[in-house]
This record gives C-alpha cells, structure tokens and sequence, in this order.
C-alpha cells in the first residue's frame, strides 16, 4: 500500500474526531512546552552554578598539593617553575594566577572569624571574580600591596570599615602561629554572602612575608574552552610530576554532579510527563480503532494487509504526537524569547545570595534539548500505537460482521 | 561572645603570668621609639608578680547581670616561659588546667579525661568563660615590640609618683586595639588600664581595686576586668597567697602534670 495513500487515510481518521485529537494535541503541547520550561531554568542554573564556580578561584583547572585537600596550609605549598606555562602552547588559555591560599584566623575589636587568606597579584586575578569586583575604597594594587580587601558581609560581622586595622592569624610552614595587623584598604561586594563571609585578599608578597616562604598553594588556569580540559590536565600533569593537577569537577564534585544531574534532568522530567500523557494517546488510539471496527473489517476483506492496518495507526499516532511536539516546542521558544537576556531577581537579592544564585538570573533554551525531545517523543509516539495496532490487526472481516 | 584580645600585661600584672618570649624580643624595631622610663615602668610591672619561679592561689569571681560564680585557682610559674594553672573550686570546675608552654597551649578537663592544644583560633575565646581570653594569658612582650610607648601625664598621689601610659600599636602589629592607656605607680604597681577600639571608645578595663603587701611585696591585690560595652559583665581576681620564690619542680611544667597525675 503507498505511503502516500496512509498518510491521506489516517489524516482523514485524525480529523474525523476533531475535539478528542484536537485536545489530545494541545495536552502534548502543553506538556512538551512545561519540561522545555523547566528544563530552561534548570539548564541557567547549572551553567550559572559551573561559572560561578570557575570564577571562584578555581577556574577550569587547578594545580595543587597532593595533600592540600586534606591538610590546607602553606606546608602543603610548592614552588612553580619559571616559565611552566610555556607546556600549554598548543591550548589556549584565557589566563592562570598564582595564589597563597591558607586558612586564618580574622580579628577585630570585637569579633573573631575564621577565613581564607588569598595571597593575589591581581594583574593574574582577570580570571576569577576577583577581577570584576566592585570593591568599596580601594582595590589592591599590586602583589606587593600591604593592605587587605574583605567582603562587606565580613566587615559587617567584624565591625569594622575600610581604613581600620585587622588582626590576621595563621600557621607558618613549621606550625607556629604568624600574626600581624594590616588595614583595610577595601571590601566587596560579591554575588554571595557565602564568598564575602570566606575570602580575604592581601598582595602575594604579603602573605609571602607573614609567611615567611616563598612558596604558592594552588596554580589556577583558565582555558578559552572547557572543551580543552582533557588535553590541558595531561600536558599540565607532565609539567607538575608530583603535584595533582585537577579539573573543576574534581574539585567542586558537588556542583559538578548538579551539573550532571541538570543534564538528566530533562530525560526524567520528559518520561515523568510524557509517560503519564502516553496513556492518554494510547486510550484514544484504542477508541478510535473500536470505533472502526466495522470499518476495519471492511477494509480487511477488500484485501487490505494487515501490516498496512497497523501502519495506519501507527502513523495517526505519529501525526497526532508530531503535532502535539511542534506547538509545544513553538510555545516553550515564545514563552522564552522575552526572558532570553535575564530575569532580574535583585527583588530577591537577599535570599538569591544566600542560595548563591546571582542577581541576574539568564535561563538557557538549547537547541539540543528540542531536538532530544522531538525525536523522543517520535519514538513514545510509535510505542503508544504498538497496543491499539494490535487490537486493529485482530479485527477479522468476520467479527465486523457479526457486530 | 566578646571575644576581644587583651594585652597579657593585665594578667602578668595578677601573675597568672603565663608568661612568653622574652621581654626584650629580638626584633627591637620599635625600642628606640619608646620612652625609656616607660620601658622601666612596664618591665618592673611585669616583673613584679613573677619571681624566678612562683605559686599563686587565687579567687577569681565572673559577674554577668543575673549570675555570678565563684572560682579558685592555684598557679605555678618559671622563668618567663612557663606556667600551669589548675582551678580547685567549685567541685565542678576542680581540675580543670592551662598549661603554657613557650609558644603552645594545652587545656585539660577531667570529665573527658583529655588533653588539648589550643588551635591559633581559640586564642581569642574566652577563658573558663570570664573577661579574660586565652592571648590575655600568653603573652607579655607585646608592649616594647607592637607598641609606640609614651608618658603622657605624671602625678603626685600617696606619696608615689603615678605615671599614665599612652599605648599605640604600629601599623603592622598583631593588636586589634586602637590604642591602650595605662596608669602605674613607681613601684610598678599597676593601677588602671583601659583598652579602646579604633574610634578611641573603651571597651575594656582592667583596675586595680586593692593595693597591699603579700609575699613580701607591695602588689594589687584584686583586680576588676570590666567589659564596657556590657554593662555589669566584670571578672575580678584575688590574690589569696602568694610566694614569688618558690620552689617549683620543673616536673610542673609538663602535660602529664597538666592531667594533674603526680
């Protein structure tokens, strides 16, 4: 039997029941429209939380102590060679930074808090968010700056403001205690009270000083494209022999499984929408195929194949889900298109910061996700039919006779 | 919690004296600034209470506005390093210790039956919960190395010269203080001293509320901590006995003495 007579019967079939198809498609429709929705906000969330966590002084890929993990501190240091990053020629990276990172101690007057002290030369810092800071007094000036930058959220525990002296405490390389006092030159103001609360940033030297060693705690490197991670960690692991050379994932584990369930996400919210709506499409098909009994015996007993019979429900099924997809699919892109550039939330700052979900909050539409969930959705829709094809193919001439 | 840093001076000044580093350190980068009479008055104040090696006993009362407690406590110094202080009384509190020595400090509670060292970041807690935080009892040779010292107003009182100390850190100094005056007498009995943030605001003070002799030696007897940004929250200490030449095995000084095993 031809195509082309298929297609002409079951489209005339499909229009038969107008309402139930008509409904049936939009219930499709609306549900393909709400995953690709939510599968949007899912998407900017995880890319938000990925950048965010590059920009957080790690970056695509961090240079580290084999024991810094467990054990942070200016003994888990070493001492980069010169000209390292000429190992990386043939990937291009956007930039890497030195930094001393140690845990510390912070006083005030009046309050006591733990941080990390970063030692930065902020020429290096254009990879982090440290780079684009807005940074309330002054910024820090140099590697060799004396004074330190703490996140307001902090100057406000401590009670403190820029131009005032603070106590820093921390442990030297032999385990005794380096203090000294140095003002405030600055404080910013970041995305998330969570990186004001934890991060205070002094020059290099500074840090290299109270320290009293020459050594860093962590390389970090930005690549133009976190596509080039593999081959930048094996051409980094040859340079650094003894040192762990590690991509963000295995450094932020957590968001780099968010980030991996994100990508899942859209596969179980699918089949939990989906599946429930298939039923729906097979009680129809199996309705339409009772109701055409008579019909299909006739059209068995003039000779029809029974393989063309299940082919033609099969393909009302197809037409009735392709249909359902694509009004969805073109719903979800309108009710996007106006949010495209951001949603502002600053409405909400306080609760966004403390969830350490930025102020502009950009949901993300990607065209591999509608095609992910157009050619899923062909695929329920043939599985739908298999049921009501069979009770099609089991209709005799006879029985439609007898009834 | 206030959890402010104190100069030690207060305390050496009670001879809790858990004393450390020498008093001249190394680093001399600041003496040439200080007031050389200055100088004097603050080593003779610290030296006051200390002898080669001592053993005090003191009382030591915590008032906050709706409770106070009593404590007791003995303490064994030696030389300038060392020192171990054990509470006796209440009975819930008996054995509790401190032991200082040089850079490091160890607590004991003998509900727990351990022993631990303070982490840097404790320091600045409060000690057995009074006015007093751990830095306040491990530290003395702050004043000559962090501090520009000068004589700022002397009088005639009692027939004693009193001296008014005026206290500021340098620049880079690990003092969080914004500048800290001191009232001593010329025989190195301390009087007063106050503690002010960055704004010149006093937030702590420490006075000497009586002066007599024991051990042999002109000393002020209690002490009154205050914390003025708290309004009635004071920790006073008492000097009960004291023996300033003691003789005091250096067994004292170790952390099987510090479990209080003999």
């Amino acid at each position: 039997m031809p195509l082309k007579l298929l297609l002409q019967l079951s489209w005339r079939n499909l229009w038969r029941h107008r309402r139930r198809n008509g409904i049936m498609v939009l219930a499709i429709a609306l549900a393909v429209t709400g995953v690709m929705l939510m599968n949007t906000l899912m998407r900017g969330m995880a890319a938000e939380m990925r950048e965010a966590v590059i920009d957080n002084l790690t970056g695509h890929i961090k240079v580290i102590h084999p024991g810094y993990m467990a054990d942070p501190g200016i003994g888990r240091g070493f001492e980069p060679e010169q000209g390292w990053e000429r190992a990386l020629a043939d990937v291009p990276v956007a930039g890497w930074a030195q930094r001393v990172r140690v845990p510390a101690v912070i006083m005030s007057e009046r309050e006591t808090r733990g941080v990390q002290l970063v030692g930065v030369d902020p020429a290096q810092e254009t990879i982090s968010f440290l780079g684009s800071l807005s940074v309330d007094g002054e910024a820090l000036s140099g590697a060799e700056d004396r004074r330190i930058v703490v996140g307001a959220t902090l100057a406000e525990q401590l009670e403190t403001s820029v131009g005032r002296r603070l106590v820093i405490m921390t442990q030297g390389a032999d385990g005794l205690n380096r203090e000294a006092g140095y003002r405030i030159a600055g404080t910013y103001d970041a995305d998330s009270n969570a990186l004001e609360k934890v991060f205070v940033f002094t020059g290099a030297q500074t840090v290299a000083r109270l320290l009293e060693s020459p050594a860093v705690t962590e390389v970090s490197l930005r690549l133009e494209s976190g596509d080039d991670i593999p081959l930048a960690l094996a051409e980094l692991g040859a340079v650094f022999e003894d040192l762990d050379v590690k991509a963000w994932q295995d450094l932020e584990p957590q968001v780099a499984s968010m980030v991996l369930v994100a990508d899942f996400g859209l596969y179980i919210m699918y089949f939990v929408i989906m599946g429930a709506l298939v039923f729906g499409l097979v009680n129809a098909l199996v309705t339409a195929v009772m109701e055409r009994v008579r019909e299909l015996g006739m059209l068995r007993a003039l000779g029809m194949r029974p393989r063309s019979v299940v082919a033609q429900v099969v393909v009302e099924s197809t037409l009735v889900m392709t249909a359902g997809v694509v009004v969805g699919l073109a719903l979800a892109v309108v009710c996007y298109l106006p949010f495209s550039g951001g949603i502002d939330l600053s409405a909400f700052s306080e609760t966004m910061q403390m969830m350490g979900v930025r102020n502009i909050f950009t949901p993300r539409l990607e065209v591999a996700d509608m095609v992910i969930v157009f050619v899923l959705s062909l695929v329920l829709g043939v599985l739908a039919s298999l049921y009501p094809a069979r009770r099609a193919v089991k209709v005799t001439p006879l029985d439609a006779m007898r009834r | 919690m206030r959890s402010a840093r104190m100069a030690s001076f207060a305390i050496a000044g009670v001879s809790l004296a858990l004393v450390s580093g020498p008093l001249f350190a190394e680093d001399e980068i600041a003496v040439a600034s200080v007031d050389a009479t200055a100088v004097q008055l603050l080593q003779g104040a610290l030296e006051l209470t200390r002898g080669a090696s001592s053993y005090t006993r003191l009382a030591m009362k915590i008032h906050r506005p709706d409770w106070e407690r009593n404590m007791e406590l003995e303490a064994w110094t030696q030389g300038q390093e060392d020192a171990l202080i054990r509470f006796t009384a209440p009975a819930k509190d008996a054995g509790n210790a401190t032991l200082k020595l040089a850079d490091s400090m160890w607590t004991f509670v003998p509900q727990l039956k351990r022993e631990a060292r303070l982490p840097s970041s404790m320091m600045s807690q409060s000690w057995a919960s009074s006015d007093f935080s751990y830095n306040d009892l491990s530290r003395s040779d702050n004043y000559l190395r962090y501090y520009e010292v000068q004589i700022v107003d002397r009088n005639q009182e009692d027939g004693h010269t009193v001296f008014s100390l005026q206290m500021t850190p340098y620049d880079d100094a690990p003092v969080v203080w914004g500048r800290e005056t001191m009232v001593l007498r010329d025989d190195y009995v301390m009087l007063s001293q106050t503690f002010h943030d960055q704004d010149l605001i006093a937030l702590k003070q420490m006075e000497t509320r009586n002066i007599g002799p024991l051990g042999g030696r002109e000393i002020p007897l209690v002490m009154r901590m205050s914390d003025l940004a708290e309004p009635d929250h004071w920790t006073e200490i008492r000097y009960l006995e004291a023996d300033f030449d003691a003789n005091v095995p250096a067994s004292k000084f170790t952390r099987f003495a510090l479990r209080g095993e003999r």
